[in-house]
């Protein structure tokens, strides 16, 4: 659905890249996640897919469309997602929606159904400029889903909204997904990356340093440990044992046929703490 | 479909902001103005105060004389004040002139102290001839001053028969002029209602830009190009309805509001565009200002010219305000040139789509996803 290859782009129009040497393919029905810090070149990359920025240099396709000869009719069957939301402030939130999909040449969803699936439902006629923040996001999410798209962009689409919604959020892209829309997720939220995608990118000043399955990221890198908690002669004990080295699996044995046991975890690394270790870098 | 639904959008939001209102609030105060406060014939009547310090007999023939170009053949008693102190006057009101004859010449001096009017004082010289004294304001040119200063020794015996005798040639005997309060009209169409379409234009973008919504445009199947066409269609809806408001009440349907409504149309198109390629510029109208407001003041340099027919020099001429001024001017006189309206309305025409797909390829270029 999206493949890039090569891709560089520069703001200055010199060799400081915002984006440097970048290239991974997205296949159909895949929820692809691009994780990095702010600054890291995200928002480039997106913008490049998207039209929004000129491609400079690389090869990139998107939805079968060239981005280079980039046509109007491409964005019959993309959909995007700002993180800023950009509404028309004036419009009530249904005429926003209303306008925006006579703009389409394909069958559309209908503007009242949408706003009732982000939560929005009576504030149909509200004016969009009394909205709050997390509203106006979630009416700019809203509208990306009005035609239908089988590729949508979404930035930072939980971004600012409580927890509740956000899981509301949640649960629509994976409904979108099921499916069949491919999703390109951008965002610095590694737990709903690691919800959502079946893959993700880290990205980190411009360049890709890894992409792979949350999973198999956790496998490769998690600290295959188990820290269990028991009573031994009355009081409260705790040890943490590798589950991999014999000596310490012996050990964990004998706890669990002499003691006890209160509470047993396995410790497995986050997406975060992944990406730490291998970029060097933090999220924010 | 697309570019109707932008433009029924466009409207909507247009008649929820400030600036559509901006436009037709003007065209009614500029139609009050015309109508009320603007005369069809502007006079320019000076006020004079005059002693006659003559024989009785002398200074009651002068001011007989006046008394002829009385308005009504009778000088109405005026007191004036001065310094706390009250002046009986003689008030002789002619179609140039408001002459208040005085009984002294500290009176005159007095009162053109601080009434701020030109005073003269008439006397006999020891050798019996007319002696002028003028008490003068200070901003009179020095032309006045030199005539003034000439009136007393020249003989004007038969001056006026002589001005009659020269021969005038009228180079355009047809010509016809509009009266003062028509006069003033091309140049108020030509800024309220087409002008005023850049900065309108410009105020529309810089909304959109603050709320990003061109980003959201530009990802739909829709085309940069038919978004700001939509907008330019509001804008020159507003400039016919703040056009029509002006020139129906003065003029009637005594114009061909076929060319009104052309010359509106490609000069509010060729503004519009203007607005719309400055506006790419530019991140909020605060960093545009300083350009609006150039661009503004050279195309209103053509008003000048147009009210001080003296002075029209060629780059005056190659404004498009001063095209735009004289084509309104040649609708509104009788057998204007329509030819110069249709040349004019079509190079407008050509040099706004030449500015619109520089427009176009601004705004494709400069969005950004910040």
């Amino acid at each position: 659905m999206i493949h890039v290859s090569g891709l560089y782009h520069s703001y200055s129009q010199d060799d400081r890249y915002a984006v440097k040497d970048v290239s991974f393919d997205v296949p159909k029905g895949e929820v692809f996640g691009f994780l990095g810090p702010s600054g890291a070149g995200k928002s480039t990359t997106q913008g490049i897919l998207t039209g929004l920025l000129k491609l400079q240099q690389g090869d990139v396709t998107v939805a079968g469309y060239p981005v280079k000869s980039m046509k109007n009719e491409m964005f019959n069957r993309i959909g995007v997602s700002f993180e800023q939301s950009n509404v028309y402030s004036k419009l009530t939130a249904r005429e926003n929606l209303a306008f925006y999909r006579q703009l389409f040449d394909v069958p559309t969803r209908d503007p009242l159904e949408l706003i009732r699936q982000v939560g929005l439902g009576g504030k149909e006629n509200l004016k969009v400029g009394t909205f709050s923040k997390g509203m106006k996001h979630r009416l700019t999410f809203a509208r990306s889903m009005i035609n239908n798209p089988e590729l949508w962009f979404l930035d930072e689409p939980t971004t600012g909204l409580d927890p509740a919604i956000a899981a509301n959020i949640k649960d629509i892209i994976k409904a979108q997904n099921e499916k069949g829309t491919t999703v390109f997720l951008t965002t610095h939220n590694m737990f709903i990356a690691d919800e959502l995608c079946h893959r993700v990118a880290f990205i980190v000043d411009g360049e890709i340093k890894l992409i792979d399955s949350p999973k198999n990221l956790k496998l490769q890198y998690g600290e295959k440990v188990v820290t269990v908690e028991y009573l031994a002669d009355g009081r409260p004990q705790t040890e943490t044992l590798s589950t991999v080295q014999a000596e310490d699996k012996a050990r964990l044995q004998a706890i669990l046929g002499t003691y006890e046991i209160m509470t047993m975890h396995t410790k497995e690394a986050t997406l975060e703490e992944i990406f730490i270790t291998v970029t060097g870098r933090g999220l924010t | 479909m697309k570019l109707f639904s932008s433009f029924v959008k466009e409207l909507t939001l247009a008649t929820r902001s400030f600036y559509f209102y901006i436009e037709i609030f003007f065209a009614v105060v500029l139609l009050a103005v015309v109508l009320f406060a603007i005369p069809e014939q502007i006079r320019a009547v000076q006020t004079q105060l005059l002693h006659l310090d003559l024989p009785q007999p002398a200074a009651d023939r002068l001011t007989a004389d006046l008394l002829e170009e009385d308005l009504d053949g009778q000088w109405q008693t005026v007191v004036l004040e001065s310094g706390g102190q009250a002046f009986d006057t003689k008030l002789i009101e002619t179609e140039t002139a408001r002459v208040y004859i005085v009984d002294s010449a500290d009176a005159v001096r007095a009162l053109a102290d601080t009434q701020r009017n030109i005073g003269m004082v008439l006397s006999l010289d020891d050798a019996g001839q007319l002696h002028y004294t003028y008490y003068l304001q200070g901003y009179e040119s020095q032309r006045l001053q030199n005539l003034l200063s000439v009136i007393p020794g020249a003989s004007l015996d038969g001056v006026a028969e002589k001005i009659a005798d020269l021969p005038v040639e009228q180079l355009a005997p047809d010509q016809v002029l509009l009266n003062d309060r028509e006069n003033v009209i091309p140049t108020l169409i030509a800024f309220n209602s087409s002008f005023m379409g850049m900065f309108i234009m410009a105020a529309y973008v810089f909304l959109d830009k603050k709320e990003g919504v061109i980003n959201a445009y530009a990802v739909t199947a829709s085309s940069v190009a038919r978004y700001l066409l939509s907008k330019i269609l509001v804008v020159l809806l507003t400039a016919t309805v703040s056009g029509l408001i002006v020139t129906v009440p003065v003029f009637g349907f005594q114009i061909n509001y076929g060319l009104v409504l052309l010359l509106l149309l490609v000069s509010g198109f060729f503004a519009s565009v203007l607005g719309l390629l400055i506006a790419s510029f530019y991140a909020d109208i605060t960093k545009a200002f300083g350009t609006v407001f150039v661009v503004l003041i050279l195309l209103m340099l053509p008003v000048i010219a147009y009210f001080l027919p003296g002075w029209n020099p060629w780059w005056i001429r190659i404004i498009p305000s001063d095209l735009v001024i004289w084509s309104f001017r040649e609708i509104l006189i009788e057998d204007g040139k329509t030819g110069f309206v249709l040349m004019v309305s079509a190079g407008l025409l050509v040099a706004g789509c030449g500015l619109f797909a520089l427009a176009d390829h601004r705004y494709r270029k400069t969005l950004s996803v910040s």
